[in-house]
């Protein structure tokens, strides 16, 4: 072969953009890959949200039978949780972890591609139990009995079990991915305290997806067998105990929340610096918090069965009242992190306050479930849809069009509209609140959960209306985010390495990077070495530097 | 160990372990979760049932011999023979190496044939109730792991007759065995709780 | 406080009245929790917005850059533990409290859920329960628990199908009705402790019908229950016999549909309703005319036959339906000529 500097943009190099996307091992596309890919699930499981919301306005059954609104419902939940907001936040992280590293790409490259084209088929074959019969229709907690061969007749819970299945593996296979690269593809300078805080938030995420995952794997097997192969896992007529099921779900289940929420708290402690111009208060803590979150949420999950009789109520008590600490440090973190700032409201930074007012209220929701003698009267309720969507939604669907918004610019060279963002950021806000405020209180008066229909005589029709009008309200504000994304990619704003003044080291290559990231890295010195090569001859900013911890500044 | 870039200054070394180690490490911590997981279904069965814990009346109580103790035998003189394999290599003997794997994978696949044959010999199945459900999932999803593994030995045995591995590049058996001892830690735990612990 | 409460109540934040000695005690934990939150919400949020209006930026200038304070943090880690160890310590004693059970209480009534109806067995001390006490009811008449007030109350919670869960708001608790085989099935002791209705509901998804697997709780004074048990219990009359060479209609029901959706009977005479379940699953069948109801017939579980007798009914069109699963494919019309 003759030897030539290879240039990225030479005649020879290109090759056609489908069989490119198809077949790479760039972390940059397969970041992509994976965003687009969650919203299009994104879209679904909203779409059928709105047609559980529909269904509830008003008392009576106008559009559905009762089948029907079950599968909606629990094809809502699957969809969001597993196919939208996890691969949605693996997207971004996969984009700029590698980035915020100094690395030029993540540590299996191949077994990227791989995690991501699971994602499509496992979601693809979960939805295909419409086309045939009926798709799974138990929640997408699918509590056994009510989920084995007798009462979930059908191949759409079994369907559901191996697109899941497929999606679990991809999962695991991901965690594998970011710690090996983030422990072993750093670039020098970069200590362990001197990564990012989204790094390390991904970090604990990817230790709990690998460990906890392979338990509801091993649960879903579990059924799988009881549902197809005689087995008396959960058969309490054979020796089974239908309450294991919780436990293996459950075991899973928690951790997972934590999944979804601990990237979406990375995003927010990188853009609350960036437009507050300090640095994260208490970095180190931080990722203590982090670690000491990771750890007790594998102590906490019969907290969703206080109300099955069979769990050690003081313990689980106990533990999920601990797990408040560490979150409300990190919620202090972030408060003065705001304090003395110097705050500029563009959109990520509005998404990112959205963010902590939310999560505020999902997280006194929680400590609220978390007292049994509380528990037995809100648990099953309304309370609950309120109190995850709060956490869910309000805090990281807040989260992903924060990062959406802030890295939407080093992914494309382009800066996304400012005034569409502020609309769309408010009609989202007020029409979440009022979707899912009224939903505390429907619970408080004891509206069950998963019910298709509820009597007029109880009371909770107009609260269910304005619920329905919020919905629909979040539905609306979807448009301007759209006609923002297309009207960009047509004719945005460009922009450079660094439109936001960043922190971290994805703003010190160019917008787009080139495929193999950086030309030359800035000096690592600290969590923040753009800021300190913007502010290298800056010597008010070396006055301005107070309060050094020992060790806080590595 | 060994690395392939010895020759290389100090300074652009790979530092620790190797990148594909650690990733068999990870994943190996998600499969000690998996079968977790399947073990806290086989605790809890045996936990809430009631009267006598053991095969259904029709069939014989599950016995060590003949088949039980001398494949966990087997299996574990499989994981010296495969410790052999990675030594032979770490001093560049990739004859040695491929000849103690071949044995290695004889071995897995011996083991194998023998949990095959005790199947057909217990007398009770899956469906029988929840010993028979937590017993033949157990030890089922062990031997697709061995299965899996014996696949994983199979291209190294591969690889080793093409040449491929060296004393400074030989990850891949590295990574294999550390897979393959692991599984035989697994039988070793499985086999005790299902025949001693009871 | 009161002043607050009262302000949270009519915004719908605070439970429903409560109407038992526990509910009573989960009510003040409850509002103790809630002002704790209310607190940090106004707190924290209030910080928020201050700092968005104090903090907005005015000049270029970059602000005092703090990376922490181990003070400052030290003491906003230990309030929170003292106050999360706080309500640790209200809610185990609120819980051991409500968890208490008594000797002897007034009635025992083994409450079975099931797809999709209630089946509410008040236990005697015999051992007979041929006259005990059985009241059923699903979705389209959901049956009335009647309850002693002042008394403590057992109930044991079987299912022999999927997870339900027995759930009165105004009681402010809800216990899983989870299918355990030959052990033991859950427990839930409350004392009632004012007279009145009750509505409740099962809390535990289980399936189609979930939503409406509706009941009703009915606390009155011990004199008026033993009043409504006397009258409840099933005494040794004969079934009623159907007259020779009556009209005996044949209905079948099988994965919850009826095999046929017409049916005929003459005007003016009793007749029969040969009813044949081919599953194990509670079905019945009931007659109403313009949302009236007629005659419901005991729910049976098959596989079997059961025959109900019917009164002479005058000439009209009626409708037919189980009234466990209401639903289309078992709704049928009767014309009675």
């Amino acid at each position: 072969m003759a030897t030539t500097t290879l240039s990225p943009t030479a005649k020879g190099y290109r090759r056609s953009w489908v069989i490119e996307w198809l077949t790479t091992v760039d972390h940059k596309k397969i970041g992509i890959l994976y965003i687009v890919n969650a919203f299009l699930f994104f879209f679904a499981a909203g779409i059928l949200a709105l047609v559980v919301r529909s269904e509830l306005a008003i008392p009576g059954l106008q559009f559905l039978d009762e089948r029907t609104y079950n599968q909606a419902f629990t094809m809502h939940g699957t969809i969001m949780i597993f196919l939208f907001v996890v691969p949605v936040l693996s997207g971004f992280a996969n984009y700029i972890v590698p980035l915020q590293l100094g690395a030029p790409d993540m540590a299996f490259p191949r077994i990227n591609a791989l995690s991501f084209w699971f994602l499509p088929a496992g979601g693809l074959l979960i939805f295909s139990g419409y086309l045939f019969g009926g798709a799974a229709a138990e929640g997408w907690t699918l509590y056994a009995p009510l989920s084995n061969g007798t009462y979930a007749t059908g191949v759409g819970t079994d369907l559901w079990l191996i697109g899941l299945l497929l999606v679990g593996t991809a999962s695991i296979l991901g965690a594998v991915n970011f710690i090996a690269t983030i422990f072993k593809m750093r670039a020098p300078g970069m200590t362990l305290f001197r990564m990012p805080i989204l790094v390390w938030t991904v970090l604990v995420t990817a230790t709990l997806i690998l460990l906890a995952t392979p338990v509801l794997a091993a649960g879903m097997i579990a059924l799988f067998i009881d549902r197809n192969y005689g087995g008396s896992f959960f058969d309490p007529n054979a020796g089974g105990n239908p309450v294991l099921w919780q436990h293996l779900f459950w075991f899973f289940g928690h951790p997972e929340v934590y999944i979804v929420i601990l990237p979406a708290m990375g995003v927010v402690s990188e853009i609350l610096p960036v437009f507050t111009r300090r640095p994260l208060f208490g970095y180190r803590a931080f990722v203590y918090a982090t670690i000491a979150i990771g750890l007790l949420s594998f102590s906490v999950w019969a907290h969703h069965m206080f109300t099955t009789g069979q769990v050690f109520l003081p313990f689980f008590s106990f533990m999920t009242a601990l797990i408040a600490i560490p979150t409300g440090v990190k919620m202090f973190n972030w408060l003065a992190t705001l304090w003395r700032g110097s705050i500029t409201f563009a959109t990520p930074m509005l998404f990112a306050l959205g963010f902590l007012s939310m999560f505020l209220i999902g997280g006194i929701s929680g400590v609220m479930l978390s007292a049994p003698p509380v528990d037995f009267h809100l648990q099953d309720t309304y309370f609950v849809v309120a109190h995850l969507h709060y956490v869910f939604f309000g805090g990281s669907v807040f989260g992903v069009f924060a990062a959406t918004y802030y890295w939407f610019p080093k992914m494309t060279g382009r800066r996304l509209n400012e005034r569409l963002g502020k609309v769309h950021f408010w009609l989202h806000f007020i029409g979440f609140n009022l979707a899912f405020f009224p939903q505390h209180i429907l619970g408080i008066q004891g509206m069950p959960r998963r019910v298709s229909d509820y009597s007029p005589d109880a009371g909770w029709t107009i609260l269910n209306l304005v619920s329905t009008a919020g919905a629909f309200m979040i539905a609306v504000s979807i448009l301007p985010f759209l006609v923002n994304l297309v009207a960009t990619f047509i004719n945005g704003e460009q922009v450079g390495d660094d439109p936001w003044e960043g922190n971290t080291l994805e703003w010190a290559t160019s917008s787009p990077p080139p495929p193999y990231n950086f030309d030359k890295l800035p000096p690592i010195r600290s969590e923040r070495p753009v800021f300190d090569l913007r502010h290298r001859h800056d010597a008010e900013h070396l006055a301005a530097d107070l309060t050094v911890p020992e060790g806080g500044h590595s | 160990m060994h690395s392939a870039d010895d020759a290389l200054p100090l300074s652009h070394r790979e530092a620790g372990l190797p990148t594909p180690l650690v990733g068999m490490l990870l994943f190996i911590a998600s499969e000690v979760m998996f079968f977790g997981g399947l073990f806290a279904t086989y605790f809890n069965a045996r936990a809430i049932h009631v009267g006598e814990w053991r095969p259904p009346s029709s069939a014989p109580e599950l016995e060590i011999l003949p088949i039980a103790l001398p494949i966990t035998i087997v299996l574990l003189a499989s994981s010296f023979t495969m410790q052999f394999g990675v030594w032979a290599i770490r001093r560049g003997d990739q004859r040695a190496m491929r000849n103690w794997t071949l044995l290695t994978l004889v071995l897995g696949v011996a083991f194998l044939l023998g949990q095959v044959y005790d199947y057909t010999q217990l007398g009770f199945g899956i469906s029988d109730g929840a010993f028979g459900t937590v017993f033949y999932t157990l030890t089922g999803f062990h031997g697709a792991h061995v299965f899996g593994g014996a696949v994983g030995l199979t291209i190294l045995v591969a690889r080793a007759r093409q040449g491929q591995f060296s004393r400074q590049n030989h990850v891949a058996v590295e990574a294999i065995s550390i897979y393959w001892h692991f599984v035989d830690v697994v039988w070793i735990a499985l086999f005790s709780t299902l025949y001693f612990l009871r | 406080m009161l002043p607050l409460i009262a302000l949270t109540a009519a915004c719908g934040m605070v439970p429903p009245e409560p109407h038992t000695d526990q509910a009573k005690e989960i009510f003040w934990l409850y509002n103790v929790i809630l002002v704790m939150g209310g607190i940090v919400f106004v707190a924290v949020e209030g910080f928020i917005v201050y700092s968005i209006f104090r903090y907005r930026r005015r000049d270029d200038r970059l602000p005092t850059q703090v990376h922490g304070n181990s003070l400052v943090e030290l003491i906003w880690t230990a309030i929170p533990t003292v106050i999360v160890l706080i309500l640790f310590v209200l809610s185990t004693v609120t819980l051991n409290s409500i968890s208490a059970r008594s000797d002897h209480p007034g009635v025992t009534i083994d409450v079975e859920g099931k797809q999709w109806s209630w089946v509410f067995h008040y236990l005697d001390a015999d051992a007979d329960p041929t006259n005990d006490v059985m009241v059923s009811g699903g979705a389209l008449d959901p049956p009335v628990m009647a309850l002693p007030v002042g008394e403590p109350v057992l109930l044991r919670l079987r299912s022999n199908d999927v997870i339900h869960s027995f759930f009165v708001p105004a009681f402010l608790v809800k216990t899983d009705v989870v299918p355990t085989g030959d052990r033991p099935p859950n427990e839930l002791e409350f004392t009632v402790s004012e007279a009145g209705t009750y509505s409740g509901q099962c809390a535990e998804f289980c399936g189609d019908l979930h939503a409406r697997m509706t009941f009703s709780v009915q606390a009155m004074p011990r004199t008026d229950f033993d009043a409504w048990l006397a009258v409840m219990r099933p005494t040794q009359t004969p079934a009623p016999s159907l007259p020779e060479g009556s009209a005996v209609l044949k209905v079948s029901a099988d994965n919850s549909t009826f095999d046929t959706h017409e049916l005929t009977a003459p005007a003016e005479e009793a007749f029969g309703i040969e009813f044949t379940n081919d599953e194990a699953v509670a079905h019945n069948v009931a007659i109403y005319q313009r949302g009236e109801p007629i005659f419901n017939g005991a729910y049976f579980t098959g596989p079997g036959t059961t025959i109900y007798v019917i009164d002479a009914l005058p000439a009209g069109d009626y409708t037919f339906i189980c009234d466990v699963h209401p639903v289309p494919d078992m709704t049928g019309t009767l014309t009675v000529r």
